[in-house]
């Protein structure tokens, strides 16, 4: 069984840009219409989480990541005492 | 300690043992135990057929409540970095659920869970470019399942909450939500429906200005492809009159608002790096007793810098007050300016009282364990951490005075 991958920060980058490109040709046409605003609301929350996915990321050591799956090997092992 | 209350409708001579399994797990709150006794086993009346005995277990009294706290700001203002310091206050690293969907919001400690009220959005993404209104919009939210399930929740009851995913703005399949000690609901409008308003034990809400609003969303966008200036400020002020209508005001109800503004340390800084930062604390809130520096009531302004503490330029100022908030008589603290060495925020820590630590430095320690999350050097991560401490206090008190009330507890 294949676990679920949460999204890709590159993934989510490509999506902002689009959603910007896309909000920006809304607003062309009508700059205070409900749909220009909705637009740029979903640039926010495409930026948002691409900032999220981006400081998990940054966040994650590549030994503890490999030690996740890897418990008995000789750079994992921890013993309490 | 598990305390059983039971009930007997006419009273029989047949015995009934009950055992209670007193475990403390999460999720296993409440449990009603129907013992219906035949009525063929012959009672002298027989007149009796069935007789019900309802027996209500709940173990450790405190545990059959969930403390319910609020979280309010605006997308991308530090929520989650202040949740990461609240939970860890707690003990215990927040992560999400095991095995579930890879881009629910939630998030899940032994003590604590906290959902994102962006799971209550009543249109996704496509839907609300359809009807034009934004995420603010309260349109887009769901508020009747938003109470609904908070109300389960605080009750005890597990709830199926579902997920909406941030990354394709679609409504994905609901996940198991089991109540725990401590639920914090946040996002965009938890103090906005005033049913989920009375749910809430305790109420924050993050207060970023907007000229820090502006240079933080720069920090965090201008690296991104497509993201310039412009686009980064359209987005911004579109999304403002909707924020102004409908976000905005409920910090009037929050027993804790922290401000974040430009410093007024330097003349005309629009850097965002150095924060004058207020925490505005509510007078007579049950469970709560605001911080205060030096003396309580008094009006206090205070420069720490000098032998004891280093500072470079522009400095540190603290100011202690009191004020009045939307009407409410309310405390405020404030810090502007930045900590060099984050060791020698002992020395300020040490000047201010009822911070409801456990010991002394409790807080230095907190700030120094975080040192690389966003602002620990300022205000910010300062007045996150002693909410943090303040709310566990607040938790304390009122489980034990849950605990001393044992039968109100049981038929509450």
């Amino acid at each position: 069984q294949v676990r679920p991958v949460s999204a890709a920060p590159e993934k989510i980058t490509e999506k902002v840009a689009e959603s910007i490109k896309e909000a920006q040709e809304t607003c062309a046409d009508d700059p205070a219409s409900g749909e220009c605003v909705a637009a740029w609301d979903g640039v926010e929350e495409l930026s948002a989480a691409a900032s999220h996915a981006r400081d998990k990321k940054k966040g994650s050591d590549p030994l503890e990541e490999f030690c996740k799956d890897n418990m008995e090997t000789d750079e994992c092992r921890t013993y309490e005492d | 300690m598990a305390i059983c209350t039971v009930y007997t409708t006419p009273s029989l001579n047949s015995t009934c043992s009950i055992s209670t399994t007193s475990k403390t797990q999460l999720g296993f709150h409440q449990k009603q135990v129907v013992f219906y006794s035949s009525g063929k086993k012959t009672s002298k009346r027989g007149s009796n057929t069935t007789s019900p005995y309802v027996i209500t277990c709940s173990t450790t009294v405190g545990d059959s409540k969930t403390v319910v706290i609020g979280l309010a700001a605006d997308s991308g203002c530090g929520k989650s970095t202040f949740m990461r310091r609240l939970t860890s206050v707690f003990g215990g690293a927040a992560e999400p659920p095991k095995g579930g969907n890879p881009d629910s919001n939630t998030l899940i400690s032994d003590t604590t869970t906290v959902i994102c009220l962006d799971d209550y959005h009543s249109l996704d993404r496509t839907g609300r470019k359809q009807k034009g209104v934004t995420a603010l919009d309260p349109r887009a939210n769901d508020f009747d399942l938003m109470y609904e399930q908070v109300k389960a929740i605080k009750d005890g009851i597990p709830v199926e909450k579902p997920i909406y995913n941030h990354v394709t703005g679609l409504l994905d399949p609901p996940e198991l939500i089991k109540p725990p000690k401590i639920l914090v609901i946040e996002g965009l409008h938890p103090m906005f429906d005033s049913r989920v308003r009375d749910l809430l034990d305790f109420s924050i809400y993050l207060d970023i200005s907007n000229e820090v609003k502006f240079a933080w969303k720069i920090q965090r966008d201008m690296a991104e492809r497509g993201h310039s200036l412009e686009s980064i400020k359209a987005s911004i002020e579109a999304r403002k009159p909707d924020f102004d209508a409908y976000i905005d005001p409920q910090k009037q109800y929050a027993d804790a608002v922290i401000e974040v503004l430009p410093t007024q340390l330097i003349p005309d800084d629009n850097e965002g790096k150095i924060l004058r930062v207020r925490l505005i604390m509510k007078e007579g809130v049950e469970f709560f007793n605001p911080v205060y520096l030096f003396d309580e009531g008094s009006t206090v302004s205070w420069i720490p810098c000098g032998r004891k503490l280093t500072c470079s330029y522009p400095g540190i100022k603290f100011y202690y007050g009191p004020d009045t908030y939307f009407g409410h008589e309310v405390s405020v603290l404030e810090m502007d300016g930045q900590f060099d060495r984050l060791d020698e925020l002992i020395y300020v820590e040490s000047h201010l009282s009822n911070i409801s630590t456990k010991f002394y430095g409790e807080v230095t320690q907190q700030m120094l364990k975080h040192a690389d999350f966003p602002g620990s050097s300022n205000g910010t991560g300062l007045f996150q951490t002693i909410v943090g401490l303040k709310i566990r206090d607040l938790y304390e008190q009122l489980i034990s005075t849950k605990a001393k009330t044992p039968v109100e507890a049981t038929k509450a």
